[in-house]
Order: C-alpha cells, then sequence, then structure tokens
C-alpha cells in the first residue's frame, strides 16, 4: 500500500512527528481565547479518527503497512473541512517567550490534502466531488454553469480586459452570489480606481481542486489563469473570495512558481484606499456588527485586521468580536469540500457561529467569504434565526 | 453472543466500532514509539448506565476493558496490553452536572477535558485550583484523578486528587454495580461535598488507582476564587544551582503559606539546551532567554497568587527574600515575550505543559518519553545519581538509537516539601527503533523506582516496572491484589498494569 500513498509519504515526517496531546480535539485556553477546536468532532460520532490526532494515527497505520485504503478512511478524510484549527493549536505556545518545535513543523492541512491526492489516485472520490471536478475540467467552473456565461452578470457593462490592478471575479461571484461583484465595482469607482478584469478568459482558480486531491486539474488552471493574468499586464490582482485568494496567493506560487503580480484581499486593498484617502465612508450605519473570520483568509494566511479595520472606520457601526475570533475562530463548515460532499453536516456547523453571534446580541454577522457567507445563511435558516448575514461590501456600500 | 450487536444495543450503533481504521487509532498512547494493541472494539458511552450495561457483557464474555479519556498519558495507560478487548471512550461523557455555590464544588462527568471545566469555571471567576495534570488542559478529569495528576498549581492545591470530594463508579462485576463514594454514599445526604467521614475513604481505592479498580464516570471537584493579583518571577542561579534551588524551595515552605501557586527550575545545562537550535526546521524552544540570562545560568521561576495587592506585595518581599539570601541568585526583569515562562504559563496558556517543548526538540518525529516522578527534595541527588550511572552502563544502547537521556534538570514544587521532575528519554518514532526503546526504557524506569522515586502516573509501563523491581513486598502486593479480586472478580479492568486481571501473570 505504501508505494499507493507517494503523495502522502513526503509527508511522512510530519505524521510521526504527531504525539497524541490531542490539542486538536476540543482544546480550551480561556487565557488567549481558545475555546474547542475541531468543528468534525464535535459534529460527528466523534471518534478518534474524526479529529487531527486519530487522523494522523490512521495516517501512520497506512504508512506502515497496518492499514488498507478503504472508503470508510477516504470518507472520514473527505469530511474535514481543512479549517487548520488542529495546525493553530498544535504544540502552539501563544507567546514568542516559548517555542514548541512541533507547531513550526506539523503543516496538517497539507497532510490533509496530500493524502486525498492519494484518495483520489486510487479512485476514492465523493459522487459529488466526481460531478464538479468533472464539469470544472469542461468548463472551468463548480457550479454546472458554461464556461460562455461567466461574465453575464456584467450585462451591458463594459470593463478593460487590460489594467495595472486587476479583480479576479471569481467562479462563486461570477455564476452565485454576482452581487457581491457588483459590490465591488461600485466602491473601486468610487474610489476613482482604475482596474480591469480577466473576463471570459478567467478559469476557476483551481481551489476546489486543490481541496479535494485533484492536483493535476489545479494545475491545469493554474497554468490557464496565470497565462490569462500575464495578458492583462497586472500588477496587483485583487479578490474578494477567500478561497480564490488563498489558492493565488499561497498555492500558485507552490504550483508555478514565483508571481509576477501581488495577490490582495479586496479588504487590504478598501483599507488601504481608505488610509489614502480615496474611500471614505459618509453615511452611518449604526449597527452592531460582528466579523467572521473565513479559514482562507484567517488561520490560512493571516488576514485578520484589515476586514476589522474598515468596518471600524465605518461611521456608527459598533464591531464586536463572537467569543472566538481570530486565530482561535470557529469554521463555518463549509470548506475543504465538506459543503458539496456532506451538505447537512456543513450547515450544522454554521449553527454553532450562528449561535456565537447571537450570544453576543450582534445584529449583524458579516464576512468577507462567498462560501461562508451562503453556508452561514443556510445555518440560520435551518435554526429559524432571523440575524442579518452580509458580505462585507454590503455594509462598506451603506456607508459611502 | 454478537459483542458488536449487543453493544450496538447499549448507545445506538453510531457510537460503537470495529472498523479496523477506528481500533488502529485507538491503539496507540501518546507516545507513538512503544508497543500498539488494536482493540476489537470501541465505544462512546454517554452515562454510567451505559457502561454498566458494557460491563455486564464484558463480564459474561471475560472481554478486557480499557477505559480512556484524553488518550493524552505517556506510559500506555489507555491502550489493550494485549490486542483484542473494548476501549471505552469516555470523552462524550462531558457534562458539568451540578455546579454548587455553597459548597465551591462541581460535579462532573469524567470525560470532561480540564480546559472545558476551567472555561466553565473561569467565566464565573473560578478555576479548578490545579489547572489540570502535566499532560495539559486537553486531559480529561477522569485521567488526571486516575494518575493522581499533578501539574498547573501543584504548589498551592496539590495532585487533582487532593480536590475530589466523591465519585461515581462502575464495578467491574457480574451486575455492573454502580457506587458513590464521599458524602453521598449517605443516602440522607444530598450534596457531594466531602470526601472522608462515613467510615473508610473508599474514594481513594479508585483515586491514583490508574484504571484497575473501578470506571470513574462522574466525580466531584472542590472548585477556587480566582485570586485577583498575582506575581511571576524568574531568577537566575549561579552557585550550586540544584543544591540552592531545593534550598529555597524548602525555606519557601519553612515560611509556611506564601501564596506560591506554582514554582519551578532548569538547571544550566537544560536552560542552555533549551536555547540550542538543534534541527533546521526546528527554532530552539526557549531562544528568548538569551537576552535576559545570556550566560545560560540556572533559573527558578515561580507564581504568586493573592486576594489584596497588599498581600501580595508581602508575600512576594517575602519570598524573593528568601531566593535573593541565596548567594549567587538575581533577580530577572522580563515580560512574558522575553523568556519569563511562569508569566506565560499564568497568563496567557494557563497550564505550564512545561514538558511539551520537548516534542520536536531534536527535529521531526523525535519524541519525550517523561517518567515523571515525586520525591522529597532532598532526595533529587540520589536520584540523578542513579541515573546518571543508569546512562553510563546503558550510554551505547543509547546512542545506537540516537537517543538522549536526561537526569533530571528540571524540577518543579510539589504540594509540602515534594518535587516532580520529568526526567526522561526524548527518541526517535521509528519502528525500526522500537524494540530497543522499549528495552530502554523499561530499564530506565527500573532503575527510577529502585533509586526511590516514586511515580504519580503508572500506566501499563511504569505499573509493571514496579512489580518487576520488586518495589513492594509480597504482603502488600497479594493486598492489592485482593483488593483488585473483590472489585474485579474476573479480571477485565485494564487487565495487565502491575501484572493484574484477565492475562493471569
Amino acid at each position: 500500500m505504501v508505494e499507493e500513498l507517494k503523495n502522502l509519504k513526503k509527508f511522512e515526517e510530519m505524521v510521526i512527528s504527531c504525539s497524541g496531546i490531542g490539542d486538536c480535539r476540543i482544546g480550551h485556553r480561556p487565557a488567549v481565547g481558545r475555546f474547542g477546536v475541531c468543528p468534525i468532532y464535535e459534529h460527528t460520532t466523534g471518534f478518534e479518527p474524526s479529529h487531527a490526532r486519530g487522523r494522523m494515527r490512521v495516517l501512520a497505520g497506512l504508512l506502515e503497512g497496518k492499514l488498507q485504503l478503504n472508503k470508510e478512511i477516504a470518507d472520514i478524510f473527505f469530511q474535514c473541512t481543512t479549517c487548520g484549527s488542529c495546525k493553530t493549536i498544535c504544540h502552539n505556545s501563544y507567546d514568542p517567550c516559548i517555542n514548541l518545535p512541533n507547531a513550526n513543523w506539523i503543516d496538517h492541512v497539507k497532510v490533509w490534502e496530500a493524502f486525498r491526492e492519494d484518495l483520489i489516485e486510487n479512485e476514492f472520490v465523493l459522487p459529488r466531488h466526481k460531478e464538479i471536478i468533472d464539469w470544472c475540467k469542461k468548463e472551468n467552473n463548480p457550479y454546472m454553469e458554461k464556461h460562455k456565461d461567466r461574465v453575464n452578470w456584467l450585462k451591458d457593462k463594459k470593463i478593460p480586459d487590460k489594467s495595472e490592478i486587476i479583480f479576479y471575479v471569481g467562479c462563486t461571484e461570477s455564476y452565485r452570489l454576482h452581487v457581491i461583484s457588483e459590490n465591488i465595482l461600485k466602491i473601486l469607482e468610487k474610489a476613482n480606481v482604475e482596474f480591469g478584469i480577466i473576463g471570459k478568459n478567467e478559469s476557476c482558480c483551481g481551489s476546489v481542486a486543490l481541496r479535494t486531491g485533484n492536483t493535476k486539474l489545479a494545475l491545469e488552471l493554474a497554468m490557464k489563469n496565470m497565462e490569462s493574468i500575464k495578458n492583462t499586464g497586472a500588477k496587483i490582482v485583487i479578490t474578494h473570495c477567500a478561497g480564490c485568494y488563498k489558492t493565488l496567493k499561497n498555492d500558485y506560487p507552490d504550483i508555478v512558481g514565483e508571481l509576477p503580480f501581488e495577490v490582495l484581499h479586496i479588504t487590504e486593498y478598501f483599507d488601504q484606499l481608505i488610509k489614502d484617502g480615496k474611500l471614505k465612508f459618509v453615511n452611518e450605519v449604526n449597527e452592531i456588527v460582528t466579523y467572521h473570520d473565513p479559514c482562507h483568509l484567517g488561520r490560512h494566511s493571516n488576514l485578520y485586521e484589515s476586514p476589522r479595520k474598515i468596518l471600524q472606520e465605518i461611521p456608527g457601526l459598533q464591531l464586536i468580536e463572537m467569543k472566538r475570533n481570530r486565530e482561535n475562530s470557529w469554521c463555518c463548515g463549509a470548506g475543504g469540500g465538506v459543503k458539496s460532499g456532506f451538505p447537512e453536516l456543513a450547515v450544522e456547523i454554521a449553527g454553532d457561529r450562528i449561535d456565537e453571534a447571537k450570544e453576543i446580541n450582534a445584529k449583524i454577522l458579516t464576512t468577507a467569504c462567498p462560501f461562508c457567507l451562503n453556508n452561514l445563511i443556510a445555518g440560520a435558516e435551518k435554526k429559524n434565526e432571523s440575524l442579518d448575514i452580509l458580505d462585507i461590501t454590503n455594509i462598506i456600500l451603506r456607508s459611502l | 453472543m454478537n459483542i458488536l450487536k449487543s453493544l450496538e444495543d447499549i448507545v445506538g450503533s453510531e457510537y460503537v466500532s470495529d472498523a479496523e481504521f477506528i481500533r488502529e487509532s485507538y491503539s496507540r498512547g501518546i507516545n507513538g514509539v512503544l508497543e500498539e494493541n488494536r482493540p476489537d472494539f470501541v465505544i462512546r458511552p454517554n452515562n454510567s448506565e451505559e457502561i454498566s450495561e458494557i460491563v455486564k457483557i464484558a463480564y459474561n464474555e471475560k472481554i478486557p476493558l480499557i477505559p480512556r479519556g484524553g488518550g493524552a498519558g505517556l506510559l500506555q495507560g489507555v491502550i489493550p496490553y494485549k490486542p483484542g478487548g473494548i476501549v471505552i471512550d469516555t470523552t462524550r461523557m462531558n457534562k458539568i452536572l451540578d455546579f454548587n455555590e455553597n459548597t465551591l464544588a462541581v460535579k462532573v462527568q469524567c470525560g470532561i477535558t480540564w480546559g472545558e471545566l476551567n472555561t466553565f469555571l473561569m467565566e464565573k471567576g473560578y478555576y479548578t485550583g490545579n489547572v489540570g495534570p502535566q499532560s495539559g488542559m486537553s486531559a480529561v478529569v477522569g485521567g488526571g484523578l486516575s494518575h493522581n495528576s499533578w501539574g498547573c498549581g501543584i504548589a498551592k492545591y496539590g495532585p487533582v486528587t487532593n480536590n475530589c470530594m466523591g465519585l461515581k463508579v462502575v464495578l467491574p462485576n457480574k451486575n455492573g454495580d454502580i457506587i458513590e463514594t464521599g458524602s453521598t454514599a449517605s443516602k440522607y445526604i444530598s450534596e457531594s461535598f466531602n470526601r472522608w467521614g462515613l467510615g473508610p475513604d473508599l474514594s481513594g481505592v479508585f483515586l491514583g488507582d490508574n484504571g484497575i479498580m473501578g470506571i470513574k464516570t462522574e466525580a466531584t471537584l472542590l472548585f477556587y476564587p480566582r485570586p485577583k493579583y498575582h506575581s511571576c518571577k524568574g531568577f537566575t542561579l549561579k552557585r550550586k544551582p540544584i543544591q540552592t534551588g531545593l534550598k529555597i524551595f524548602l525555606n519557601y515552605r519553612k515560611k509556611g503559606d506564601l501564596g506560591i501557586f506554582d514554582a519551578s527550575f532548569i538547571d544550566d545545562v537544560q536552560t542552555q539546551l533549551m536555547s540550542i537550535q538543534f534541527h533546521p526546521k526546528m527554532p530552539p524552544i526557549f531562544a528568548a532567554i538569551k537576552n535576559v540570562n545570556p550566560r545560560g545560568r540556572a533559573m527558578l521561576f515561580y507564581v504568586i497568587e493573592a486576594e489584596s495587592q497588599a498581600i501580595l506585595e508581602e508575600n512576594v518581599r517575602i519570598v524573593d527574600e528568601i531566593t535573593e539570601n541565596e548567594k549567587g541568585v538575581q533577580s530577572i526583569d522580563f515580560g512574558s515575550g522575553e523568556g519569563n515562562i511562569a508569566k506565560w504559563m499564568y497568563e496567557k496558556n494557563g497550564h505550564w505543559q512545561i514538558s511539551h517543548p520537548l516534542w520536536g526538540t531534536l527535529g521531526p518525529g523525535s519524541i519525550p518519553q517523561s517518567a515523571e516522578h515525586i520525591l522529597p527534595m532532598h532526595q533529587l541527588p540520589r536520584i540523578q545519581e542513579a541515573l546518571s550511572a543508569w546512562v553510563k552502563v546503558n550510554q551505547i544502547k543509547i546512542q545506537s538509537v540516537g537517543a538522549i537521556a536526561s537526569t533530571g534538570g528540571e524540577f518543579g514544587l510539589g504540594n509540602h516539601t515534594t518535587i516532580a521532575t520529568p526526567t526522561g528519554l526524548i527518541v526517535w518514532n521509528k519502528p525500526e527503533f522500537r524494540k530497543l526503546n522499549e528495552e530502554l526504557w523499561d530499564s530506565y524506569l527500573e532503575a527510577l523506582i529502585k533509586a526511590g522515586a516514586m511515580p504519580y502516573m503508572t500506566g501499563m509501563r511504569f505499573s509493571r516496572a514496579l512489580i518487576r523491581a520488586g518495589a513492594f513486598s509480597n504482603q502488600y502486593y497479594n493486598f492489592m491484589r485482593d483488593i483488585k479480586k473483590t472489585l474485579d472478580p474476573r479480571g477485565i479492568l485494564s487487565p495487565g498494569k502491575y501484572y493484574l486481571g484477565i492475562y493471569g501473570e
């Protein structure tokens, strides 16, 4: 079996470095605001392989030839949202005074994703993931939409296809939540920013493929996008989708090499526009708002402050924090292919976040990721909660 | 009898498994370098009654039962001694059953973690005093009680078992009897608030029992107000540091109650080792210390708590006077990011987890086998001498597996005049080294026992080493075996520990 685990084998040292303390199960450290770790552990039957330590044990068993791959194992590993909460707490001292060495060494998400590659290569794939990936191969998006319709959201609006600043729209904002893309265009126009989009030459960033173990497809998509972006003359690529951001910024350099452009999340870019005096908030937004950290932005990319800074700049707006925030934030449940593979589980986890927002009496729960947004809305619907769940661009627009 | 079906009937099919990959994940303890055995079944019950039903099946079918909590023990306490049996994963039993501010006691299910419990208590201004065992806050209450665990707060509050006022226990007998110990053993007492007074302290039979006498399902623990004021300080020690450190600790105790929550000592060798980068991928554990302790001297830290600033200042004055009265001792002025690990522990981490930095010290896959043990302060030099002798004899074997042996350069102040020291081996998690690691480890533990160390947790490994080393008289061992036999007539619970139970050793 070992030879069939060639991707996991590259991470064997990480697997055997897991000492098994088990903070990745349900670690609480009240002193630093850490209350729980693994949403899958808390929302499934909770056997050891539902969280990182048990998974590492299973992988060790596979690498030592004690276990054989099977569907049950595959399902458990596809159930992970790859939120990275386990990586964040693993041997984390939360203080530069003490460095706990394994914290610098074990990258759990990389291990899970490498193993998913092996699962795919060994033909263990979730039926829904297969449909999505097959479609993505054909039409460059995971939404069962035609590639030619990618720019339909623009209607008659003309945006240049060459500019130093390129807005990478992403599949969700092109096909599903194009209201967010429209918001972004309005905000950029208000700030008098000259920008372009890739348009019909934009493909899925490859995040869906990477998270579900389809690295070859991710590489193909990345190559296409790199070619398209280069043709725009971009020096800065801005994007709203947290998944696209993580993929472009963190994964592309690994799979296609150094990028000839800078990747910014729109909240980073807007924060800069505010500092430069190009974006000014004029209308009061008298709301109590809390911000949900998307895992792709937060734990995966260390981007915590720019969304908060923007919200704090809005007159009248009161930003309050949920009990679990920043690196200790609770995943919405949608990531890592869980939303498509295990939709009920994803929505159930989102319900936790709704509860947290309600606990602090927030009136608006906002975020900066379309996947989180959709899943949080579904979570609130399932709990029959009336909480307003808005993308951050909606709130920004109300104040411009 | 279809065991799986019978277990499913008790907890529902979703909470019991015989899947190979699940059993594999329960075959390993915290230490990946030692022997592994898979159970036949893993079950996650929800309450005492379900456990009682599981016990009945195990009793009738003579199936070993292995209770498991957070799985964070270092000495194989939670894995089967031989392949087979039923692992009872108690972590689903994590509810707070009664929070009583009249008795300042909280009744919990034993699968709750110290972290979960203290999160609940700290929101109300309280804590458990001893905040969980050395394995950290993800360990569970049941495990701490089974091991007499030490940990953060030990110097003030004693081992976690000191704060246990009563238990609910499922006995491993024919009927899976459920008993309560402590005050609620009397049907006329409704509150669990005190452990002593109704005759022999039968809670004590199950405290520190390493899971061999009964399955603890509920426990009542005292809780305490978390004091509003604290001081975290550090000192360097220049001359004869170990002797000086021990003398300082003893002098603290001779002055009585000074509000010392914790105190810890690291010798010069350990301090210097912790600031070395052994592996290019692993930054040094304690690099920050170089700025305030550039010569790498031994260090002593303390945390003092008090209810008022005035009391704190007075206690700090006395403790500092005791400490700095010794030649070559200097206080260090630093913050938590600058190497003050006491401040880090108390204000940020909430727990020492002082041994945890050792994981990965030498590089990926390096694992510490720690044999934390208790001794009177003045006995430390004797233990160190014995361990040094052991290292000398076993040097070739140690080198052949690339291990490092520790001989006691770190110790923490315990209750009264005790200290605990986490000596052990740092070894490599490689299957080819496993056999020799085990051989070395067993030999190391026996050497420790013969030198007079008292393990506070024994698990499988230390418990067997105690017997092999002949630590107990025949009369004592027979007494222990007779009690075990009374409670567990068929020897089904945690067999193998102390060479007791179904395997007939």
